[in-house]
């Protein structure tokens, strides 16, 4: 009994250290050997982006193959995918509400309204029907999904701008409070204007299939996702390219200055209007194209699928990876719904199973009827305070965000493995492009 | 000194008023800043200078009269826009982009003569491309200005330069837009004696080297006496005497303004 309670204690003061995982992953990185080097050379440096661009980009082989190994019911491939493809939606909404949040630093509530205007835009233009005021059916020239695309885009920006228009002079608290009503607003209107069908959801015609020369490509095919996912990978990866281009332009250059100092940087030539609309707009586009894959990939949408949560959840990413970084942000997405999908649901279900909860005599009885999906965002709120007490410039550090705290005297100095790995990926043009890969380990 | 000369006015204001509800912070000011001088504008804490030079800038909207530079209104245009007509400046509290490079803020200066339109940028047009690599190297030149210590350290965030340092970027920052008229607010406030006979010398050098018109506010009469050509002295908002130092040393209404106020604080 004397010995046990201190080393209980040591135990609960550092879990990670007691258990030693850090240094048994370490240890295994440093010491396993793969063609004469070492696995931790691999994963270190610009390599840790090749790798992980490598699993994201063999995806659907890893998880064809493992299946020769894992159980079929809990590790089908193709959900799996589905997943995976989900994650690549919202990595799509955190780079978009990076550019709005994390280069331009105007707190954006609402972002879930450009996630649902997309969604509708493909829904109705892939359709071909409408509804006109006085809720009759109406056939109208239906676009391809590949038309939708663009279309959602314009009309998403276009909505953004509009949003942001009213708001430019908003700063902070009061520019969140106007995003948030309007991130409400949209949803609304959808559920309450019959034009939408909200309150009975509206069928979203599936993706496309292809002729190509090397045969034909169902990018609807729901038994096998993986050209789906192929597709999602390769709109991420121009996302990212469109905020590598925009970050390191005269547009980015802008974006930061207006964060930094608004008023200066007006006294040297930034046009406010024009450059806050345009973070608005080029943020919302990428929501909206994030939008068209959501509606296709549902299949039905309905406006209860779009709340306030939606927009949360995205800047939670953004800040959970690190705001103003794309590999940081793209990390923190797929932290999120990994912890959302798998994580959450894990726990919950283990309560539920567990046959020493299921007695009624057991002062934890209660648990098993704790639906952890409903207070998800309670845990969602503990990530993000610990993220904030422990590492608040996020996983993967921008630059000058971490200066910026450091500033302030918030910031631990020390800075992670990772953290050393942005910095050299700073000049690269390949970020880890997606990390879907997690979902499986 | 070009002081009593009759150069081509550059910067007018005409009965400029501003008052922040009953408080007149500009009364019925009138100025006229000729081409190629470096005018000053001294007064008491309070006295309404750096709000002249909030209005210049368009960052307060005048409550009335008219401000016309090289021959047309610039009352109510916005930042930028003013900029763009010609005229820059330094704030009195610095206010440098801090998380922003020293090259980064030097660029930011030159924002209006970068295209900022999503194709061009986007597409890296050679237009673009071209005008980066102007900005650049313009970056460089303005930043060699003060000598090698800002161009060796151009990658380093502004958060680290020492206070005079900060200072000479900001100006830095403020000749990107290649100005015509030239606004420091209290370009040596927080120096010491060397740092402020260098800056004194750098003042003159801006002029000539840049073909500016300098509009100057400070507080250290070792400065305003030595390099300006003319001097106007604000009191209460109050224009209360205009001419050359000599005459502005020994003007009744300046010593009251400055020396009067400290026997009634005492
Ligand atoms: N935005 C504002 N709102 C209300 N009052 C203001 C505002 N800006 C300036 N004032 C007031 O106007 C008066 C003039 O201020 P200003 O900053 O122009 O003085 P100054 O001559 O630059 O003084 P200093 O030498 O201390 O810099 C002050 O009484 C100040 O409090
Ligand atoms: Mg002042």
């Amino acid at each position: 009994m004397s010995a046990s309670p201190s080393h209980f204690q040591q135990k609960m003061q550092n879990p990670l250290k007691s258990l030693g995982i850090r240094k048994k992953i370490g240890d295994f990185l440093n010491n396993t050997k793969f063609l004469n080097r070492s696995l931790s050379w691999y994963v270190t440096g610009w390599r840790v982006g090749v790798f992980w661009g490598l699993i994201a980009l063999f995806l659907p082989q890893l998880l064809n193959f493992s299946t020769n190994f894992l159980d079929q019911t809990y590790f089908a491939p193709n959900i799996l995918l589905l997943d995976a493809i989900l994650c690549g939606i919202y990595v799509m909404l955190a780079l978009g509400l990076n550019i709005v949040v994390g280069y331009a630093g105007l707190l954006d509530l609402g972002y879930v309204a450009f996630f649902v205007i997309g969604s509708y835009t493909v829904a109705f233009a892939t359709s071909g029907i409408i509804r006109n005021i006085h809720s009759q059916v109406v056939n109208i020239p239906a676009l391809t999904f590949w038309e939708a695309i663009p279309l959602a885009a314009l009309i998403a920006g276009f909505m953004g701008v509009l949003l942001g228009a009213p708001t430019l002079r908003l700063r902070g608290d009061y520019l969140a409070i106007v995003t948030l009503g309007f991130g409400e607003i949209v949803p609304i209107v959808i559920k309450d204007v019959p034009f939408f069908y909200g309150a009975l959801g509206f069928q979203v015609p599936p993706a496309p299939v292809v002729n190509t020369p090397f045969g034909q490509v169902d990018f609807g095919n729901p038994l096998d996702f993986s050209a789906f996912y192929y597709l999602t990978l390769a709109v991420i990866i121009l996302i990212v390219m469109f905020n590598i281009l925009l970050r390191n332009s005269s547009i980015g250059r802008a974006w930061i200055a207006i964060r930094e100092d608004e008023l200066a940087a007006s006294a040297s030539g930034v046009n406010l209007v024009r450059i806050k609309l345009m973070a608005f707009g080029l943020g919302a586009a990428i929501g909206g194209i994030g939008g068209v894959f959501n509606g296709v990939m549902t299949s039905s949408i309905s406006y209860d699928q779009f709340s306030f949560q939606v927009s949360i959840s995205v800047l939670i990413m953004i800040v959970l990876g690190g705001i103003g970084s794309i590999p940081g942000v793209i990390v923190g997405a797929i932290l999120l719904r990994f912890i959302d999908v798998y994580v959450i649901s894990t726990i919950s279900n283990m309560l539920q199973t567990n046959t020493a909860l299921a007695n009624p005599s057991n002062p934890f009885h209660f648990l098993v009827s704790f639906n952890l999906n409903t207070t998800k965002f309670l845990i969602f709120g503990l990530v993000l305070l610990l993220m904030i007490i422990l590492r608040p410039q996020g996983i993967i550090p921008n630059k000058r965000r971490q200066l910026e705290l450091k500033g302030v005297g918030l910031a631990p100095e020390e800075l992670s493995v990772i953290g050393e790995i942005e910095r050299e990926e700073e000049g690269s043009s390949a970020p880890p492009e997606s990390v879907e890969g997690l979902g499986d380990i | 000194m070009a002081g009593t000369s009759k150069g081509e006015v550059l910067l007018q204001l005409k009965n400029v008023t501003k008052s922040f509800g009953g408080l007149t912070a500009v009364d019925s000011i009138n100025l006229e800043i000729r081409k190629g001088e470096i005018f000053s504008i001294i007064g008491p804490n309070g006295a309404g200078k750096t709000t002249v030079f909030n209005l210049i800038t368009g960052i307060y909207q005048p409550t009335s009269g008219e401000i016309i530079f090289n021959g047309s209104s610039i009352k109510n245009l916005s930042p930028d826009r003013v900029l763009r007509r010609g005229i820059a400046r330094t704030f009195q509290n610095i206010r440098l982009f801090n998380n922003m490079t020293i090259m980064e803020n030097a660029m930011v200066g030159q924002h209006p003569f970068i295209p900022s339109d999503l194709f061009s940028v986007t597409f890296r047009l050679p237009n673009y491309r071209a005008a980066e690599k102007k900005a650049h190297n313009r970056a460089l030149e303005l930043l060699a200005f003060f000598g090698s210590e800002l161009v060796m350290r151009k990658e380093e965030y502004a958060v680290n330069l020492a206070y005079a340092v900060r200072r000479r970027l900001e100006i830095v920052r403020a000749l990107g837009s290649r100005p015509k008229l030239l606004l420091l607010d209290e370009p040596t406030a927080g120096m010491n004696d060397a740092e402020t006979a260098d800056a004194i010398k750098y003042i003159q050098r801006l002029r000539q080297e840049f073909d500016l018109t300098i509009l100057l506010i400070e507080h250290k009469l070792q400065v305003t006496m030595g390099i300006s050509d003319r001097i106007a002295v604000l009191d209460y908002g109050k224009k209360i005497a205009e001419g050359i130092p000599a005459d502005i040393q020994h003007n009744d209404l300046v010593i009251e303004a400055y020396l009067g106020r400290k026997v009634e604080g005492a």
